[in-house]
């Protein structure tokens, strides 16, 4: 019961972070329709953005992992401007374009922190706490809840505002919405100004979690991308079940199959893929004549 | 072509006299580059001709390595016969990875793949059978007629060899029917499939193809170095390939090896600032797809816009539509039903697009479908040839059921359509358009490919000799080495007619052929589409002209909102009342000007 509990929550505390990485990939393909594959190391920039302030420059927690959002986000801004001619044109292209710029990324953050990884600690203590007679990990908790914030945030952002508003019409229908005024190439920076920001909490979060080094974006980008896929891509809700069902996974497969949990998470992901490759809330695409 | 020879036979003298010329660490660095030019090719193949993005190859590279690695040093077998089992495990692997592209598209078979690469790194790191992070090492170098091929001078022989062969059978592939089919694919997998394109048999074709060239790389890269870890079948490795056939022009094979071997030697000259390497070639990816989407291929092309006609293209532009000089006889039509819809209903979401849609078409008949824009004309198209299964309703054609039925099906039933907004191969110029259509064999005819090439070239022969006949009938011989975006939009409307027909459907479907076309095309369009009658082909034509629609058409149906509001010969329809007033009281419809579609407009 114990092992079953801590595997859980431990399971929702990484599921969280791959729900925060999925939500990025999600409102960028949803807005615009494009998978950004260097969305994993915005997460890792992020995440060594967020470890140097917090370790090396002992700047509160809270205050590194702000300073990492928004670096990040100024990162999505440059890649959206710099991609922006084949918004709409060529999808294929642009996501070629994407992995160009994680690659280019990786190579920036080898260059800056070069080849060793950083370690974090963690901001809120690393003892156990007791719950109802269960012990977990307050970061973990700590994760679970930031994450439901940023999340909350999103939604908000969405569903109650002007700019929102704009982003959703630009998703369903980018002619019209052009044609109503709305500036769709504002629309998608912001989407992907916001994806960016999300992969950077995701990274500061995972920093205390994991090594922060520079395969951690292949890794957790991997997970939050399979997460993506399982909740239905682009469906925001949808890429918070997929992230805490991916965590979960993972979570009980490295419990019980160790070194190759990777290989039984993703041949599970597989599976799942081809039975139902629009994930658990996506529509179908409908290919049009 | 004198000059291709010359260029060809100069470069292959180039190749075998290189090794004379070089020390030992250079030939151990173009021993390198020929194996990483194979997985280039195999890139091409998947990305640039089938247009499949595949990050799996890397696996297929690392499952033939390690293969030939562990069973040389586990089992005692042979270099030779470990090599060849490796590349066909090479080969199961890209099977099993192309698995999901029968289901999933592009982005998801990106990251699948990627993640599949990535659970193998994460296996042959954590496998004691492979040596974990240690990898496998001690594989002996192979030795063949005597020659021990320890000698990277000797090894590169055998690679140039493979690499060769390699390039000749990917150039045979592209240029014949399996790969200008991959190509249609690539370029519009929904007008593909309309014209009889197995797409997701191609597409695990595709990533076997992958498999195989990743396959054969990855055994001559265990006889080269001797050694196998997780490090030489990382992501990064991956990315590098993908780099390589980008910047060297996905489309092009030559640029696809080009960029391998340059990439090879750049990364070898900059081992020691090997994160500035990669902030170039990064850089030089995202480059690469702004402003050069076709890589160093198409940059002569893009500086020399001359350089873009192709021999023999200059003549002719189109001729003349010449009708068939037999009169047209009015009593072609049997009793046969070429075309039955029962009880239609197809809704997108909240929007019912077909509403209990019934009609029945005899064999032989011009059947005109009018209506307002929106009303379920195209949609109606769509259910027939079967790219939206309807929810309700059944389907016939000539008596068989085939609702629900894939696109690729339907087509080899007898039925051909075009497309409202064009949808002709935009990479491939008029002839292949044709040629691709032509084509009437299943996919598993591709086994000739294997085992019986001289099969294949006398099939060339044939579909070439059947397309020619196309071109000259419409007219389009004088264009067929142009690529359709070039022409004028006329012309680009008679070469998708064109393409259908290549074809040879029983029934025909045109959605809106008159739609941008100026009054003497409209007038040769009419001569068209009486000629397909007459040779036995049933035509359903959906169109805004009227007055083509009342001249041609035997029978018409009106749809408005989805629902069939009248249907008869073409004067009783036009008096309908509802009819009419489906188009807002306006009482002189029949005589309105041809209109252009909305969707036109946008061109």
């Amino acid at each position: 019961m114990q092992v079953f509990v801590q595997t859980l929550v431990g399971g929702l505390g990484f599921g969280a972070i791959y729900a925060l990485v999925a939500m990025g990939f999600s409102i960028v393909y949803r807005t615009m329709g494009l998978v950004n594959f260097a969305h994993g190391d915005i997460v890792m920039i992020g995440a060594f953005i967020a470890a140097t302030a917090f370790m090396s420059s002992r700047l509160p927690f809270a205050l590194a992992v702000l300073i990492a959002i928004v670096l990040t986000a100024a990162i999505g801004l440059v890649i959206e401007r710099v991609l922006r001619p084949l918004e709409h044109r060529d999808l294929d292209l642009m996501l070629i374009g994407t992995i160009g710029f994680g690659i280019l990324l990786e190579a920036i953050a080898t260059l800056i922190w070069g080849a060793t990884g950083r370690a974090v600690r963690t901001p809120v203590g690393a003892s156990p706490i007791k719950i109802a007679g269960i012990y977990v990990q307050p970061y973990d908790l700590l994760i679970i809840a930031l994450a439901a914030a940023a999340a909350a945030g999103v939604w908000y952002l969405l569903t109650r505002t002007k700019t929102g508003a704009a982003m959703q019409a630009v998703a369903a229908d980018y002619e019209a919405a052009t044609a109503v005024g709305i500036n769709a190439g504002r629309s998608n920076a912001m989407a992907f100004a916001i994806g960016a920001g999300l992969a950077a909490l995701a990274g500061s979060l995972a920093g205390p979690v994991l090594y922060v080094n520079e395969s951690l974006g292949a890794t957790i980008g991997i997970s939050g991308f399979a997460a993506a896929i399982l909740g239905g891509f682009g469906n925001i809700p949808g890429a918070i079940v997929g992230g805490l069902a991916f965590g979960l996974l993972s979570g009980f497969s490295a419990g019980y199959f160790h070194g190759s949990s990777d290989l039984v998470t993703f041949v599970a992901f597989a599976i799942v893929v081809m039975i139902r490759p629009t994930g658990i809330f996506g529509e179908s695409t409908v290919n049009r004549a | 072509m004198k000059r291709r020879l010359v260029l060809i036979a100069a470069t292959l003298a180039a190749a075998y006299v290189l090794p004379y010329r070089l020390s030992a660490y250079p030939m151990q660095v173009v021993d390198i580059a020929l194996i990483f030019a194979l997985l280039a090719i195999g890139l091409h193949l998947t990305l640039g001709i089938a247009g499949q993005i595949n990050l799996a190859q890397v696996a297929c590279f690392g499952v033939s390595a390690y293969t030939t690695a562990l069973l040389t040093t586990h089992a005692g077998l042979g270099f030779w016969p470990a090599a060849v089992l490796g590349v066909l495990a090479a080969l199961a692997a890209g099977l099993i990875a192309g698995i999901p592209a029968l289901r999933v598209q592009s982005h998801y078979l990106g990251i699948v793949s990627l993640g599949l690469a990535i659970a193998f790194l994460g296996l042959v790191s954590n496998s004691t059978l492979t040596g974990g992070s240690d990898g496998v090492s001690g594989i002996p170098a192979p030795s063949a007629f005597g020659l021990d091929l320890s000698s990277n001078y000797l090894y590169y022989y055998l690679e140039a060899l493979v690499l060769f062969a390699g390039i000749c059978f990917a150039a045979f592939l592209t240029r014949t029917r399996l790969g200008r089919r991959m190509r249609a694919m690539r370029d519009d997998q929904l007008a593909a499939a309309s014209i009889g394109a197995e797409v997701p048999y191609l597409r695990i074709i595709a990533f076997a193809l992958g498999g195989l060239y990743g396959g054969l790389a990855g055994a001559l890269y265990a006889g080269l170095i001797g050694f196998v870890a997780p490090a030489s079948v990382s992501i990064s490795v991956m990315f590098f390939v993908l780099a390589m056939v980008m910047i060297g022009g996905r489309h092009s094979l030559a640029g696809s090896v080009v960029g391998a071997l340059v990439l090879t030697a750049a990364r070898e000259l900059l081992l020691n600032a090997a994160a500035y390497a990669q902030l170039g070639y990064g850089l030089l990816v995202v480059a690469t797809v702004i402003a050069a989407p076709d890589g160093l291929a198409g940059l002569p092309g893009k500086a020399v816009p001359a350089l873009r006609r192709r021999g023999g293209a200059a003549g002719g532009g189109v001729a003349r539509y010449v009708p068939q000089p037999v009169p047209d006889q009015p009593d072609h039509r049997g009793t046969v039903t070429a075309l039955q819809a029962e009880g239609i209903t197809r809704r997108f979401r909240g929007v019912t697009a077909l509403h209990d849609v019934s009609l029945t078409v005899r064999a032989g008949d011009i059947y005109g479908i009018v209506g307002p824009n929106g009303s379920g004309k195209t949609t109606l198209f769509n259910v027939i040839s079967g790219l939206h299964p309807p929810e309700r309703g059944r389907v016939t054609v000539f008596g068989r059921d085939v609702t629900g039925a894939r696109p690729q099906k339907i087509s080899r039933l007898g039925v051909a359509r075009t497309f409202q907004n064009l949808r002709l191969f935009h990479r491939l110029d008029t002839r292949d358009n044709i040629l691709a259509a032509c084509d009437r064999t299943r996919t598993r005819w591709s086994w000739r490919y294997l085992l019986w090439p001289a099969g294949v070239v006398r099939g060339e022969r044939e579909l070439r000799a059947a397309a020619a006949g196309i071109l000259g009938r419409y007219g389009l011989t004088g264009v067929s080495r142009l690529i359709p975006s070039s022409l004028p939009y006329g012309t680009q409307r008679r070469i998708e007619i064109a393409r259908a027909m290549a074809a040879q459907p029983r029934l025909l479907l045109l959605d809106e052929p008159a739609a941008g076309l100026n009054p003497s095309e409209i007038g040769e369009l009419a001569g068209i589409i009486r000629d397909i009658r007459r040779d036995g082909v049933t035509v359903v034509l959906i169109e805004h002209n009227m007055g083509l629609v009342m001249s041609l058409c035997d029978r018409v149906i009106v749809f408005d909102a989805g629902r069939v509001i009248a249907e008869g010969p073409p004067e009783a329809v036009a008096n309908d009342a509802a009819v009419v007033s489906a188009y807002l009281g306006d009482s002189n419809l029949f005589d309105a000007p041809s209109e252009v579609g909305d969707n036109d407009a946008r061109q």
